[in-house]
């Protein structure tokens, strides 16, 4: 068993490990780095995020979110409007109660921000990501190792712009402490600080391959075991694509749903606590 | 019979059985041949059984037994041999002449002689030897009879180690001229019986050089028959003896040696006969006085036995009643019609039980009824008017018994009838005193019952109170004022009853009391472990859901319809039930429903429930709900 257990990690390791070299070969610059970094004005956005698993057998279920993210434009500071839609699905596997892993597709729908521009308001983003969390209980409090690849086909927003294709390396390391009980449970409340480095590769990344840093505390509270909501505020800083030397910051109030429904018939479910018997 | 008997082929061959066989209590290994005749197996040829276990005479004893001797045609004939052994052993052995040898010690019986068709015929001892290291030590006991087709011949000899006895037979084998008795250490003969053609004429005894003769009736008018010298005669001989003859031959001497040879003669013929056909008796034969019964005597005999066992059942229960035995400390009465009791027993059915028994015996013909009558009531036998009571210089009462119809019994004339009428006369009076008796007894003991009654009802009352205390600190609110309720219910109970006068209805409101109390603590206790119940249910109804976004499995409350009917509905319908409508006659049901209740709601939890929910939507009506849960109770309309 544990043999097993082990296995995905360890490839995905190496995989983590060789696709790095192409990153440290491309050292061509495009554009002039400034002499020193240069952090630009943090953006304020505001993200509702609904996150669904659905149980489709004893241990596959499907993914399907929904984020609505808006970002801040000059005319409605702070909420902003809507900047991108993100249709996200999988079918995910339990391996067991600590590893889960997940593959499916997103399609992102990428609203022009810029007032200014005259190029096309509406283009998609297509990705294909795959993800292997594996969950800790350490004492009350749950531990968590997210690594999420994704693949992703995006374009700008001027008319006939080509697609062009990067890789996306996610680790994300959270937790969720219980705040009045002693375990995660219904009527709970819990707090979830989290940190989430995205790095990023591919031929139009030549120096900035850190995309996102994200430093998120979120307040949740569990309703039922199929319902939870939280919400909580995420800094996060990033290489600009076009200049390593240029940081974007933002600041984003994030609002989270999470449900996970369960269609199966009765007799089907049970035993739904024993993955490995 | 033989039960190791293998089925054996048709026909007249002589056919081999070696291995196990039992016979009675002997089991060992056995050797014999035997034809098979139609469906019977019959012996025939020589036969031999022996057992005997060297492991367990080392070990501790050990009884050995060997038979052996020739069937013909199933009948033992020839000479024939039996041995018994009882043996311990030192557990030393010795090797002489390439044998290993054990000393052993014990007692071994032996008989010899020879039969024919399964008859004595022939000289046949019998002799018990103590044995000690393998040799004899003492003869016990020792027989030497000849026989002549089974009758006994000659004389004969039966020794003990105390005593001999000598004597001779008619070729008939009626017991003949002296029989006499030497004691070991006396030269003269000590007992001596002297037969007449059968016919004992004489008994003569000696001791401390006295010696005393007893003639015996020789009327030779009389009918005579001839039977057996064994118990039976011994009893007629003396039931015919005088009563003022005080010889006690009969306990010791001629008799005990005669009873102990036939003893060991009866061993014998039990594994002849289970073996084959045979009659080993010793067969010694004597003549008697017979009178026999006629056909009155019969009738009236078994009227006797009948009376007599009416009588010895109503005697037995009230003598041994500890009711009576205490209520006759402080009840003159009833020690008097106790004591009627004891002396109808005594002076009745105590000599008439000895009837019924020397009837059993086939004695009675053997006696007239006017001896027998002599001997059983010796002072003459009982009057209608039975005392009681002592009377001591003038002081102190005597009281008397007598049944009304007294004058109607007639005891006189020393026959059949007369018994008959004594022991009509003991099972009529009985029965009257056991019904006096009984009319005492009842209300005697419903006195003491309702006594006993009320401290249990104190002792229940107490235990009430006490438990609805030690609970009461454990609930809040509404089922606090259930269980005041309870103590209110029975309080007033305990009221009506001490107001009430009238003895018998005391008596069943006591005992509905009692009942009512131990009903009221077990709602009491219903309603105590409600929180608990509660708890227990909420537990039960939990389910372990696995939360993707935690990564773990989480208790989710399941048919919280069903719950929330029992906790808003069912629950509450109770309470005010105990509050509003409690009673001594419902609290049983009450108690049943809060159960079966309980009982369900762990049951529901497991059963397929989506319909019951639905319905339990709009259901808010405690006796259709208990209706949907399917409770196990009729709800009575209160």
């Amino acid at each position: 068993m544990k043999h097993h257990c082990k296995n995905p990690i360890w490839v995905l390791v190496l995989f983590l490990i060789c696709s790095s070299f192409p990153l440290s070969a491309q050292e061509e610059e495009k554009e002039v780095l400034p002499l020193e970094s240069k952090f630009k004005e943090p953006l304020t956005k505001v993200w509702f995020n609904t996150y669904g698993n659905i149980r489709i057998s004893k241990r596959l279920f499907w993914v399907a979110q929904t984020h609505f993210r808006l970002q801040e434009t000059e005319s409605t500071p702070f909420v902003g409007q809507m900047a991108q839609i993100y249709n996200r699905h999988a079918i995910g596997y339990i391996y067991s109660k600590k590893f889960n892993v997940s593959l499916g597709g997103v399609l992102r729908l990428n609203f022009n921000t810029d007032e200014a521009s005259v190029d096309r308001n509406l283009v998609p983003e297509w990705r294909i990501w795959h993800q292997y969390l594996f969950a800790m209980p350490l004492s009350s409090i749950m531990t968590y190792h997210r690594i999420r690849i994704e693949h992703r086909w995006s374009q700008g927003f001027e008319e006939n712009s080509e697609y062009i294709f990067r890789n996306r390396w996610r680790y994300m390391f959270r937790l969720k402490v219980p705040l009045n009980s002693h375990k995660l449970e219904p009527k709970t409340f819990y707090v979830s600080p989290e940190a989430e480095l995205i790095m990023q590769s591919g031929k139009e990344v030549v120096a900035s391959p850190m995309e996102d840093l994200r430093l998120t505390t979120t307040l949740g509270y569990i309703v039922t075991p199929r319902l939870t909501f939280a919400a909580g505020l995420m800094y996060s800083q990033g290489q600009q694509l076009s200049n390593g030397g240029i940081y974007k910051q933002s600041w984003t109030l994030r609002f989270h749903m999470y449900f996970s429904p369960d269609f199966r018939k009765v007799k089907n479910k049970l035993p739904a606590i024993h993955f490995n018997d | 019979m033989l039960v190791c008997t293998p089925l054996a082929l048709q026909g007249q061959e002589t056919l081999h059985y070696a291995g196990p066989l039992q016979v009675g209590k002997y089991k060992g290994e056995a050797g014999y041949d035997y034809k098979v005749m139609g469906k019977d197996t019959l012996l025939n040829g020589p036969f031999l059984m022996e057992r005997s276990n060297l492991e367990a005479l080392l070990e501790n004893e050990d009884s050995s037994f060997l038979f052996s001797g020739t069937f013909k045609d199933h009948y033992p004939t020839g000479f024939w041999r039996f041995q018994f052994g009882e043996f311990q052993s030192n557990s030393q052995t010795q090797v002489i002449d390439y044998q290993y040898r054990v000393l052993v010690s014990g007692t071994q019986e032996e008989a010899s002689g020879t039969l024919k068709k399964g008859r004595p015929d022939g000289s046949w001892t019998y002799t018990v030897n103590r044995i000690k290291d393998s040799e004899v030590e003492q003869t016990l006991f020792k027989s030497n009879i000849v026989f002549e087709d089974g009758i006994p011949q000659r004389s004969f000899r039966i020794e003990n180690e105390s005593s001999t006895l000598v004597g001779r037979f008619l070729r008939n084998g009626l017991a003949h001229d002296e029989w006499s008795l030497y004691v070991t250490d006396e030269v003269e003969a000590v007992e001596s019986w002297f037969f007449n053609d059968g016919v004992l004429e004489r008994i003569q005894s000696s001791e401390n050089d006295e010696t005393k003769a007893v003639q015996m009736s020789g009327n030779t008018m009389e009918q005579r028959k001839t039977i057996n010298l064994d118990a039976r005669y011994i009893k007629i001989l003396q039931l015919q003896l005088p009563a003022s003859d005080s010889l006690n031959v009969f306990e010791r001497g001629m008799p005990k040696l005669l009873a102990e040879n036939a003893q060991y003669y009866k061993k014998i013929d039990n594994i002849l006969s289970e073996l084959g056909e045979s009659a080993f008796l010793p067969e010694f034969k004597v003549k008697v006085a017979h009178f026999p019964l006629n056909s009155l005597e019969t009738v009236q005999l078994d009227s006797i036995k009948a009376h007599f066992g009416k009588s010895k059942i109503i005697s037995e229960s009230l003598l041994n009643s500890t009711q009576l035995n205490i209520l006759k400390l402080s009840d003159e009465e009833a020690l008097f019609l106790y004591s009627i009791v004891s002396a109808i027993s005594e002076n009745f059915l105590n000599p008439i039980e000895k009837v019924v028994d020397y009837h059993e015996q086939g004695i009675l013909e053997f006696v007239t009824r006017d001896q027998l009558i002599r001997k059983l009531w010796p002072k003459g036998k009982p009057s209608t008017k039975i005392e009681v009571g002592k009377e001591t210089n003038g002081v102190g009462s005597r009281k008397a018994f007598a049944l009304p119809n007294a004058e109607r019994f007639e005891f006189g004339g020393n026959t059949m009838s007369s018994i008959e009428q004594l022991a009509q006369y003991a099972t009529f009076s009985l029965d009257s005193v056991q019904q006096l008796l009984n009319n005492k007894l009842t209300k005697e003991q419903r006195q003491q019952e309702l006594i006993a009654l009320e401290e249990e009802l104190i002792v229940q009352s107490n235990g009430l109170n006490h438990l609805i205390d030690s609970v009461s600190n454990n609930v809040t609110g509404v089922n606090e004022d259930a269980l005041l309720q309870i103590k209110a219910i029975a309080d007033s109970s305990l009221s009506r009853y001490s107001a009430m006068e009238e003895v018998s209805t005391k008596f069943d409101y006591a005992r509905e009391l009692v009942d009512c109390y131990t009903q009221l603590k077990a709602l009491t206790k219903a309603i105590a472990v409600l929180p608990t119940q509660w708890e227990e249910i909420q537990q039960k109804y939990q389910d372990g859901v696995w939360n993707p976004f935690t990564a773990t499995v989480m208790n989710e409350e399941v048919k919280k319809r069903i719950t929330g009917t029992y906790r808003k509905v069912l629950v509450p319908y109770f309470l005010k039930w105990v509050q509003s409508d409690l009673s001594c006659d419902n609290a049983d049901e009450l108690v049943l429903l809060m159960q079966g209740t309980y009982q369900r709601m762990i049951e529901l939890r497991d059963e397929e429930t989506s319909k019951l929910e639905r319905k339990l939507r709009k259901e808010q009506d405690p006796k259709m709900v208990m209706q949907l849960f399917n409770i196990q109770h009729q709800v009575k309309e209160n």
